[in-house]
């Protein structure tokens, strides 16, 4: 009889059972480029994709594929695909679907990186998008042109924390046969798994909470299997005939997988960004604990939020848990269990203030990465966006007071005591 | 390929390679609520080994329209029906679960052109309960995703996949989703009333392979060993995995069929 494993246990287990030879308990490093074949047979069979096995670690990896099958059982997708970070996934995933002349349409408000690719990057190769606001279904659903391939956004918006309408915004892609592919970063499958809700794609950066400590880059494109390729003129790189292999169609051979098997055949024999074994490993690890620590990072992050909001020196608090963000009633429907663990805030005073507070904290850290057991900071405005403007700031959605905060699993009255050093040197600073 | 069968669109997976009459064909049969996708690692495999492949979505099933046949004989006839047209005289038939059945009619419908018979998680005789029957009829997704839990072995629990970062359940639930909405319970019912598989399966005279599943909830390896007890001669193997063998062991069945085969006339 099946067990039908719970989320906590699927992430400790899935992907990987100790081997017969060495009763390994952990899953084994594979470091190794290559995999010995038993007959020549065998080596065309796994060429021509007649069945699954591993032939050159660019295209697949033991360890790499345990990380893969964890994260499609977590996510309840039919298949996975790790590599070598977030913004590769995303890449990934844009190529094996868009060709020159083809359209996209995102979300306005997402990670600089998705934003650069997208309006910069891709348009050199005849692929345009139109941004619109994620939280306005009605102008995603505006924005659709015959020629439009996906519509892509994250859940939680980085840095800005607007949340998507996930159900409404996949009925509209549904209704006009569009895949939805969602950044599922900031939520993991812990919070919120996008596929229940009619998400086709999801793309993590697993260099955050999912590996959770800060240790590796990687990334990973989960296939829900729930999109209908079928329609050879509009999806030609999927249904219609692949340039090697005989020309196979993806969508005949592999149905629910063809993505996968697609970007296996192309993206990774042809850009080639794999995860290193060891990484897969360490991601894996990560994982292992996602529940208890995604529960422990909201527990902190709404302790820390009370903290703000009643601090004298805090001008104003961004989380969308609490009722004054403007998309928390689709947060309480779609994260019912939190919407993570990044919080921005204002400290009365500005720039400078921005500046004295991130100097002057010692516990949390202050650098350019989200999602790490540790506390971490940002000041955008002293750091990564010094050279604009107040004003250009605003244009971007950004002040020059905002902080931005990921909160970590440290004892929460360490994490407070911390922030009042910081508030300490803010309040010298304004007198 | 699609072809137009019986005035609609039918499937055939022929395994990347184009079809060619003259050669030895393997038709393969899905099983209740499947499609040619539960060959994903077979279609391919064979063709790619020489042989011509067909794989068809019965109507109604993955791309072929249609209206879903009633019964294990309305199946066979179809797939008569269909060698006939695609004027195929030399075939091993490969079916898998409820395909076991349809196979055993054909065994009957087929003449000269049979050349053996390949039982995958196989019987006699497949009931299935009260329950799924209903639950096919008031919610085939709900009834579907619980026959791909059953169905699967320890593997299936375990995301463990031959093929790199698949998941036999999120592959499973979509692949019988794909399908037509009706065309499961019409399945299930189908396989719950045949009663021929005994005298069937005693009356076949050409060479037969069977390859069971130690974990088989859906046709219990108990019900699959009585079952070739009725067949003169019948190779047999057992595999340590649940009833979706084809996706579980591809390449330990594949290599079974693949010897069968070479000692074939
Ligand atoms: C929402 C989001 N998506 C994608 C990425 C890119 O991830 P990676 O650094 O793993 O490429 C980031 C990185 O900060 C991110 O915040």
């Amino acid at each position: 009889m099946s067990e039908n494993y719970k989320f906590d246990t699927l992430s400790l287990h899935a992907g990987h059972i100790p081997d017969k030879e060495t009763g390994s308990r952990a899953v084994p490093i594979y470091q190794t480029t290559s995999y010995v074949f038993n007959s020549t047979e065998e080596a065309a069979s796994l060429y021509n994709m007649e069945v699954g096995g591993h032939l050159y670690t660019r295209i697949s990896n033991p360890t790499v594929a345990a990380l893969e099958q964890r994260l499609a059982a977590l996510e309840g997708g039919a298949s996975a695909l790790a590599c070598s970070s977030g913004m590769a996934a995303m890449h990934l995933v844009v190529s094996a679907i868009c060709s020159s002349g083809d359209h996209i349409v995102a979300s306005s408000k997402m990670y600089g990186a998705n934003i650069n690719l997208l309006q910069h990057t891709m348009p050199r190769f005849g692929v345009n998008t139109d941004f619109v606001n994620p939280n306005d279904p009605e102008a995603i659903k505006s924005a659709i042109k015959p020629n439009t391939k996906l519509v892509f956004g994250e859940v939680i918006g980085n840095p800005g924390l607007d949340i998507m309408d996930v159900p409404e915004i996949a009925k509209i892609c549904n209704s006009k046969n569009i895949p939805l592919v969602l950044d599922a970063t900031f939520n993991t499958p812990y919070l919120m798994q996008p596929f229940k809700h009619g998400a086709n794609i999801i793309v993590h950066s697993l260099t955050k909470w999912l590996g959770g400590h800060g240790i590796a880059i990687g990334g990973a494109i989960v296939n829900g299997g729930n999109f209908d390729w079928g329609d050879k003129d509009k999806f030609p790189t999927i249904s219609g005939p692949h340039f090697a292999l005989g020309g196979i169609s993806f969508w005949e051979e592999f149905g629910p997988s063809a993505l996968i098997a697609k970007i296996r055949a192309e993206g990774m024999y042809n850009f080639g960004p794999s995860l290193s074994p060891t990484n897969a490993f360490h991601l894996m690890q990560g994982i292992e604990t996602l529940p208890l620590r995604m529960k422990k990072h909201i527990e902190n992050t709404h302790t820390i939020l009370d903290f703000l909001v009643n601090h004298e020196m805090v001008e104003w608090v961004k989380h969308p848990d609490l009722d004054t963000h403007p998309d928390h009633e689709v947060a309480k429907r779609i994260l019912p269990k939190g919407s993570g663990s990044i919080v921005a805030f204002g400290i009365k005073g500005g720039r400078e203030a921005g500046k004295a507070f991130i100097e002057s904290v010692k516990l949390a850290s202050h650098l350019a990465n989200v999602g790490d057991a540790k506390t971490l900071l940002i000041h955008p405005g002293s750091t990564t966006h010094s050279h604009l403007s107040s004003e250009a700031m605003k244009e971007g959605g950004l002040t020059d007071d905002m902080i931005r905060l990921s909160v970590g699993l440290e004892d929460i009255n360490d994490i407070t005591k911390d922030f009042e050093r910081g508030f300490k040197a803010v309040k010298k600073l304004n007198k | 390929m699609i072809i137009n069968f019986k005035g609609a669109e039918t499937y055939l997976g022929t395994g990347g390679k184009s079809l060619d009459i003259n050669k030895r064909t393997l038709c393969f049969l899905h099983g209740s609520g499947q499609n040619h996708l539960s060959f994903i690692q077979q279609a391919r495999f064979f063709a790619y080994k020489g042989y011509s492949v067909i794989v068809p979505d019965m109507p109604a099933h993955g791309f072929s329209d249609g209206n879903p046949c009633k019964s294990i004989k309305e199946n066979a006839e179809w797939i008569n029906d269909l060698l006939v047209k695609l004027n195929l005289k030399d075939v091993v038939i490969i079916g898998h679960s409820q395909g076991c059945l349809v196979a055993l009619e054909l065994n009957r419908i087929l003449k000269n052109s049979l050349k053996a018979l390949i039982f995958v998680a196989g019987s006699n005789e497949i009931p299935v309960n009260q329950f799924l029957l209903d639950l096919s009829k008031e919610n085939p997704q709900k009834a579907s995703q619980m026959m791909v839990t059953w169905g699967h072995g320890i593997d299936g629990d375990m995301s463990i996949n031959k093929w790199p970062g698949h998941s036999h359940y999120g592959e499973g639930n979509n692949i019988m989703c794909m399908n037509k909405p009706t065309a499961l319970k019409y399945d299930l019912h189908s396989c719950n009333d045949y009663s021929n598989g005994i005298d069937a399966a005693k009356n076949i005279k050409v060479p037969a392979l069977a390859v069971l599943a130690k974990n088989d909830q859906m046709t219990p390896l108990k019900s699959g060993l009585k079952f070739v007890e009725l067949i003169k001669n019948c190779e047999t193997h057992i595999l340590d995995c649940g009833h979706f063998l084809p996706s579980e062991r591809p390449m330990e069945l594949n290599s079974i069929i693949n010897s069968f085969l070479s000692k074939l006339k």
